[in-house]
């Protein structure tokens, strides 16, 4: 490992402070490549994106390009984007349906589950290597889906998929209890941005509810409420401020799961309700009853953020994916979800609420990609050596299961990312 | 295409040509390029919607996201957050010169409403940052509500629409 022992980099986190260095080294960068992103399971794509046999969906996992794919009897597949002879990405729309994936360089083609298909003039070939499964469209080693969510592992020897997520898989059984069919889909494209900062800022910000007051304070109008950002009579243009000054969100808390994930407690203290929002809660009384309806609807959650590079968004009912490109630079999606069975009108307001909150022109993100990059022009300075991450240390509540909640816009959320980084770049 | 006359009686006016048209399209960018967003707003009726879909040829803001769908509601609010003293992405603020191209009245309603479609390119530059170019292409519905044109619906087709975007903070 270029310039970096295990040793220097378990010591760039301590208990209340991370260094610097994690935001700004490109080499440290490539190693988070390697030791992280190679290592752990990431999230790909929702089973939706691919309903068909032959649909494909091509998206990237650790900078490298990769397929998510359906074949009629292998299911659901992650494949590397490359063609077996000699490398070209094959395949070059964002989605699509194909009986086989067919390379434009020399007319290789692949079935969905990456098995070479055919071959012009194959004959010339010695036949070994054909049948070799690398010179395919090559598989990642380890594919599972959690509820129609498709994660992949570079890592032959991950450890289960459910195991990993552990506590934080409540975030997809949120989400997804929230259809009366108990199906998602992401059906209704994506909203893209990109910032000049490393990806942890960005991952960081996903358990951060201390920062709304003084970064969001252009989201407030003067009467001392903030825009309306859900749908219905109850649903958002709320108070910004307590009576006693401080920002409502920033009495709010959050969780350390599993000494790597991360969840901020719902903002909202009420279910949403008039107009076809009482229609829809009718649908999901017939279908879980009224006790199990109360619980879904009962705004547990602000947001579930799953180490290193995914995040459920339960306020805006939307998956977030966080993509790095270079220590500096990062590209990030944010996908609204359709509720199969809801009342259309519903997962209408959910896409357009979604643009006003977290589309590249949106009042809440843009302010939060302004905060990205001057943190990470600031981290370029040799002031100090440490950001602090001390909020709430101490105070943490433990509630067993590994989960730390740390109330008042603790930072455990962070701490916990980060102790996750100290485990995987030490190891 | 030339405006009917049932099409000028139903919007109120027998003046409007293309020209006058032109003109306004024109001041509405002129407005948003002196970031008199308070008039530009103005310009709007209260059943308007600003539309920049994220997909080339998106039929509705209804089952795909937007770059930008506002209602008149969601102007106002867009507008009081661009006014706002602390609106961090915008301090410094971006300065910005819309150039419009080709504009030509390509329908008229059957409620009198002028559909005008032109091409358009957008710098902004914003110190400290790059300097950012878009370019596409506008349709404004157009109405008269009997005192002066109002704008109903606009909609901004950027060329890399689908693609990842910095922070946007100006309307096209």
């Amino acid at each position: 490992m270029t310039g970096y022992t295990s040793e220097q980099l378990q010591a760039m986190v301590r208990p209340d402070r991370v260094h610097r260095a994690i935001y700004t080294d490109p080499a440290i960068f490539e190693i988070e490549m390697e030791k992280i992103f190679r290592r752990v399971w990431l999230y790909v794509g929702h089973e939706s994106l691919v309903p068909n046999p032959g649909d494909y969906y091509c998206t990237h996992l650790a900078r490298q390009p990769v397929v998510l794919s359906r074949h009629a009897d292998d299911g659901i597949c992650v494949l590397f984007n490359r063609c077996g002879h000699r490398g070209a990405r094959v395949l070059n729309a964002e989605r699509g349906n194909a009986k086989v994936f067919t390379c434009m360089y020399h007319g290789w083609s692949f079935r969905p589950n990456g098995a070479l298909a055919g071959v012009p003039m194959r004959k010339d070939f010695p036949e070994e290597p054909l049948e070799d499964p690398q010179f395919g469209m090559a598989r990642l080693p380890r594919v599972e889906s959690y509820r129609g969510f498709v994660f992949a592992s570079f890592n032959p020897d991950a450890e289960p998929l459910l195991d990993y997520l552990a506590e934080a898989r409540h975030g997809i059984d949120e989400l997804v209890d929230r259809s009366p069919e108990s199906k998602v889909a992401l059906s209704a494209g994506c909203h893209r941005y990109h910032y000049r900062g490393n990806w942890k800022l960005q991952l960081e910000n996903l358990a951060d509810m201390y920062h709304p007051a003084a970064c969001h304070a252009s989201t407030v109008g003067p009467d001392g409420r903030q825009f309306k950002r859900r749908a219905g009579a109850e649903g958002g243009d709320a108070a910004f401020f307590a009576p006693n000054g401080e920002a409502i969100v920033a009495q709010t808390g959050v969780r350390g799961l599993n000494n790597r994930h991360s969840s901020e407690a719902s903002l909202f203290d009420r279910e949403q309700s008039g107009g076809h929002w009482d229609d829809y809660r009718a649908i999901m009384v017939q279908r879980y009853g009224e006790e199990r309806t109360a619980d879904i609807l009962k705004n547990r959650r602000h947001s579930m953020t799953f180490f290193p590079s995914s995040d459920i968004l339960l306020a805006q009912t939307s998956v977030r994916v966080i993509r790095p490109v270079a220590v500096d630079f990062t590209e990030v999606e944010v996908w609204p979800v359709r509720l199969e069975g809801a009342p259309e009108s519903i997962s209408d307001d959910l896409v357009r609420f979604v643009n006003i909150t977290h589309a590249a022109a949106s009042f809440i993100q843009s302010d939060d990609m302004e905060a990205f990059e001057r943190c990470q022009e600031g981290l370029t300075t040799q002031g100090s050596d440490w950001v602090l991450v001390a909020r709430g240390l101490g105070a943490e509540i433990d509630e067993g299961s590994g989960v730390l909640f740390g109330p008042r816009s603790s930072e455990v959320g962070q701490r916990a990312q980060h102790e996750a980084w100290r485990d995987l770049m030490g190891a | 295409m030339s405006v009917t006359a049932e099409a000028r009686a139903a919007a109120g006016s027998n003046v409007v040509g293309l020209d006058e048209l032109r003109r306004f399209i024109e001041h509405e960018a002129d407005l948003l390029d002196e970031r008199r967003f308070d008039e530009w707003c103005d310009l709007y009726t209260e059943d308007a919607a600003y539309w920049v879909p994220a997909a080339p040829e998106q039929e509705s803001w209804l089952d795909h996201v937007s770059l930008f769908y506002d209602d008149k509601a969601t102007m106002r609010t867009r507008v009081q957050r661009l006014n706002h003293p602390r609106i961090h992405c915008q301090s410094p603020p971006s300065r910005c010169v819309r150039v419009i191209s080709g504009a030509t009245l390509d329908g008229v309603t059957t409620d009198g409403a002028w559909l005008v479609r032109s091409k358009f390119v957008m710098v902004e530059d914003r110190p400290g940052n790059p300097q950012r170019v878009f370019g596409g292409r506008y349709a404004h519905t157009i109405v008269h509500d009997g005192e002066r044109l109002r704008i109903r619906l606009k909609r901004v087709d950027l060329t890399n629409c689908d693609q990842s975007f910095p922070m946007l903070t100006q309307p096209f």
